[in-house]
């Protein structure tokens, strides 16, 4: 039987200052028909370059520079145009990462289907709809028929990617490209989704690329990964084996960068740096990952090394593939940590209702964004907000730094009511934020010093500028930047730096709560681990307490020792982390839990249901 | 800032328009030493003479003479005073206006946004040409009558445009984050949203000397502007108009200066806006 795609040294290159420079580099895979084929890697890996050559779709200035793509046998790159129009769409459909935006905000539901299969050939508007309603009913949404007259703003995120993979199977296709199909959505709607992905996959017998950054996720779904690092396929063979027996020290190190929701507590593996750019890329030689190998040699620096098989099947590109089990991570320090007895935040049945669509004159529709909340952090204590999007948690924060006034309830901080606090230098310099995207939270026009230092210029507070150089430079080093980040502009920086910038500004005048919105959320594993380990130091060294908003129970389980279950704007449970993770009680709870899959890849995974 | 606007100079457009309009200041600021007569001077003997270099040109009067035989080049130039005047001041006076109400309308939101908004609407209902007669023939004629009348009707332009540009940049979490470091509402606007905003807001001014150099001919033109005491290029056509057929060039050479300062203008606007949006330039390491 035909392969349903095979990449045989394809290599796609960018053009950067006159030099081509390599964003995938002689990747080669075969996939058979009706099996999962994992790409995994961090951002900027190159995974998403492979979909889109697929497409023909590369950004401006890229190409496909050598190698093939054979869909079916067929050059995808040489085909003639009005033959990849042909396959793109109907042989070959597209789940997208971002579903909200993926459907046209304009059209129906029903008139996408209609236009959709018309495009491909179904004879009668009849026919077209009575598949429409039959694939979306076999994608599980209720009321299909009626969905068909609905607009996609009227659906929920997951509806949506519902909605994109019924589409998207709706014409039979023999390869289906998903390209991080659930990143963008609530963790308790992954399995559920993944499943009908897979589902679908099996009735329709057709081949799938799965493109994510989670190995643990695609140690499940898929039949066979390939690992990218710096556009190469660093590791590649059957997903659970290379899972469970990692040859590439980068796969290991993954792997133990990654917290375990379930396993034992241990220390992450903090691997230094980050994934090299694509121009920083050209002046590497040797193995591109040598700069963070904990394994590295002289030898590493010589050459690239070689694609070396390991088992059947089972590929890296490593000259050290015997030495990687044993790499490990350093014994956690932080355990000697211990929260204060005394409450330092107190909060009682918090309240907000936001009023929605209001004119000057009042009106409007009142919305409960958080219907009653209790709760209490300790001295030096980290504690976990968790839930699903929309349940309140970004509203908790916004009342506790005092950006929203709480509609009923008491803020009671260090023996004192918030709310009656006139001071605000004194509520800054006690109470601060880290917020969640640190591109929109950096002024891009203030230099690093300015940002890191810039409660000492507010209100009537004039702090001379060599105060304020002297204590950017004790900030960096605790963030663990060198000085000469000083006069950088935050449009220089990488996301995790960019981060630890974040993190700096809310410690400058030694704060004694922290409030943390999804600060890791956006951010590659390798660079999560660094800002966990991060945060735990900077506590034993600092002496400060964190609620800590997360969506990832693996990290909280990392890093908190207390945590709030947030659902529709209560808070259903709380407890210490591991009483609320071993035994949840509340069912909203147990669908958090079991939407992580789980670590070891031969475990099954409950919540996805065969 | 200071880096977008060294960048700026380096824009062929923006040099360009930046030599074009030194030129038109200098006669401005130096009329009374270039112009080679009073712009006032009547030589009843030899009116309407064409250029020097056109048959029957009279060396005295390099570009002709009018219907009451005042010189020509003398009359543009002080006229380009008068515009740059205008320009200048009316422009500054309408964005300082605009600006103040648009970042309190964009900053705050809520009802005061809502009455700047309904505020700004009412006023744009009026056509501004029309909306600017009324107001002279109310305030009477003069400079700083003129001034006051663009003043009052294009502020509204720069409150409209800013206005959405401050609601972008306040939704950006560092405006927050400056108030929870204990900025108050003042420091915030100063110095985290208004950087923000005036590379467009310097763009809009350029932009807005283009229009206020035409309203101001158009008034001029209707015998509303300036006075008649003082030399404008719209009077100068207003008057040429009746000879037009004796006497052309008195007609095409004020129409020329207004073109001419009116396209620098607008070079310069577009030069900026290409140049100065940090949106574009300072994404990318
Ligand atoms: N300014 C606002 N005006 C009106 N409604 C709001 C406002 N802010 C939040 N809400 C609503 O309040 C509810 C809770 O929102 P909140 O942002 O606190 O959720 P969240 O738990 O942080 O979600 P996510 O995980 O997506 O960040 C939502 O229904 C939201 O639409
Ligand atoms: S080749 Fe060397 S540097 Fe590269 S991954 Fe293997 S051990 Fe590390
Ligand atoms: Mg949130």
């Amino acid at each position: 039987m035909a392969l349903a795609l095979q990449a045989k040294n394809l290599t796609v290159s960018a053009r950067i200052d006159g030099a081509l420079v390599p964003a995938v580099r002689a990747l080669s895979f075969d996939l058979e028909p009706g099996r999962i084929l994992g790409l995994v890697g961090e951002s900027g890996a190159g995974k998403s370059m492979v979909g889109r050559a697929i497409a023909q779709l590369l950004p401006a200035g890229f190409s496909i520079t050598s190698g093939a793509l054979l869909f079916e046998g067929e050059d995808v790159a040489g085909m003639p145009p009005r033959r990849r129009r042909a396959l793109l769409g109907r042989a070959i459909a597209f789940i997208p990462q971002a579903p909200m935006t993926s459907l046209n905000p304009v059209l129906t539901v029903g008139a996408q289907f209609d236009e959709h299969l018309a495009r491909f050939g179904a004879a009668s508007r009849r026919a077209r709809r009575d598949r429409a309603v039959a694939m979306l009913t076999a994608a599980k949404l209720p009321h299909a028929a009626g969905l068909l007259g609905q607009y996609p703003h009227q659906l929920s995120g997951g509806m949506c990617q519902r909605v994109l993979i019924a589409l998207a199977f709706s014409t039979d296709p023999r390869l289906v490209v998903a390209d991080e199909p659930t990143t963008a959505l609530d963790v308790t709607t992954h399995p559920p989704i993944l499943t009908l992905i897979a589902d679908m996959q099996r009735q329709h017998g057709t081949a799938v690329i799965f493109i994510t950054h989670d190995l643990r996720l695609a140690a499940q779904l898929c039949d066979q990964v390939t690992v990218m690092y710096a556009g190469r396929a660093v590791e590649s063979g059957p997903a659970r084996a290379v899972l469970a027996t990692p040859a590439h020290p980068y796969t290991r190190c993954l792997q133990l960068a990654n917290p375990s929701l379930r396993a034992e507590r241990r220390a992450l593996y903090v691997m230094p740096e980050q994934m090299p750019s694509l121009r920083q890329l050209r002046d590497l030689v040797g193995c591109h990952f040598a700069p963070r190998c904990p394994l590295v040699t002289d030898e590493c620096r010589r050459g690239e090394p070689p694609d070396i098989a390991v088992a059947t099947g089972h590929r890296a590109a490593c000259i050290r593939t015997a030495a990687t089990a044993g790499i490990a991570a350093a014994v956690r320090d932080d355990v000697a940590v211990r929260a204060g007895e005394q409450p330092l935040l107190q909060v009682v049945g918090l309240q907000k209702i936001y009023t929605v669509g209001a004119g000057p004159f009042g009106g409007g529709r009142a919305v409960a964004a958080v219907k009653r909340a209790s709760f209490s952090i300790a001295e030096n204590e980290f504690v976990a907000l968790v839930g699903e999007s929309g349940s309140g948690k970004s509203t908790i924060a916004k009342l506790l730094v005092g950006i929203e006034q709480p509609t009923a309830g008491r803020i009671v901080f260090a023996g004192e009511d918030l709310a009656a606090t006139r001071n605000r230098a004194q509520r800054a310099a006690s109470v601060q934020m880290v917020f969640q995207d640190p591109q929109s939270a950096l002024n891009p026009r203030r230099r690093v010093a300015s940002i890191v230092t810039q409660i000492m210029e507010a209100g009537s507070r004039h702090a001379d500028w060599d105060q304020r150089l002297a204590r950017t430079k004790d900030l960096l080093a605790e963030v663990g930047l060198s000085a000469d980040f000083a006069t950088r502009l935050p449009g220089q920086l990488s996301g995790g730096q960019r981060q630890r910038i974040n993190i700096a500004r809310a410690l400058c005048a030694l704060p004694r709560l922290l409030v943390a919105d999804e600060i890791v959320s956006g951010l590659d594993v390798s660079i999560q681990a660094q800002l966990l380990n991060l945060l735990a130091r900077l506590r034993a060294e600092l002496d400060f307490a964190m609620l800590f908003i997360s969506h990832d129970l693996s990290v909280v389980r990392h890093l908190c020792s207390r945590v709030l279950v947030m659902y529709d704007g209560e808070i259903v449970e709380q407890g210490p982390v591991a009483a609320v993770f071993d035994n949840p009680q509340h069912p909203h709870t147990r669908a958090l839990i079991s939407s992580v899959p789980p670590d070891e890849p031969q475990a099954p995974w409950a919540a996805l249901k065969a | 800032m200071a880096d977008a606007l060294a960048r700026s100079l380096r824009s062929p457009r923006v040099l360009i328009a930046l030599g074009m309009l030194l030129c038109i200041g200098f006669c401005a600021v130096f009329a009374g030493l270039i112009a080679p007569h009073d712009p006032g001077d009547q030589n009843l003997l030899s009116i309407l003479t064409p250029p020097a270099w056109v048959d029957g040109g009279d060396r005295n009067y390099l570009l002709g003479t009018d219907s009451l035989g005042r010189d020509v080049l003398s009359r543009l130039i002080y006229g380009a005073r008068t515009a740059m005047l205008v320009a200048l001041f009316a422009s500054f006076g309408a964005m300082v206006i605009g600006t103040v109400l648009a970042h309190i309308a964009g900053y705050f939101g809520g009802a005061v946004d809502w009455l700047i908004g309904r505020a700004v609407d009412v006023w744009m209902s009026f056509p501004p040409v029309i909306l600017s007669l009324i107001l002279m023939v109310g305030l009477g004629t003069g400079l700083s009558k003129v001034i006051l009348a663009i003043v009052l009707v294009d502020w509204t332009r720069f409150c409209r445009v800013l206005r959405s540009e401050v609601l972008i940049v306040t939704r950006h979490d560092y405006v927050a984050a400056a108030r929870l470091l204990g900025f108050t509402h003042r420091q915030t606007i100063v110095r985290e949203v208004f950087p923000a905003t005036a590379p467009l807001l310097i763009t809009l001014v350029s932009l807005e000397m283009a229009i206020a150099v035409i309203v101001e001919a158009i008034l001029s033109f209707v015998g509303l502007g300036v006075g008649a005491d003082q030399p404008a290029w719209g009077q100068m056509i207003a008057d040429a108009r009746q000879y037009v057929y004796q006497s052309p060039w008195n007609l095409l050479l004020p129409i020329l200066a207004i073109f001419i300062t009116v396209t620098a203008f607008n070079l310069l606007g577009d030069g900026l806006r290409r140049t100065l949006d940090v949106r574009l330039a300072e994404t990318g390491r």
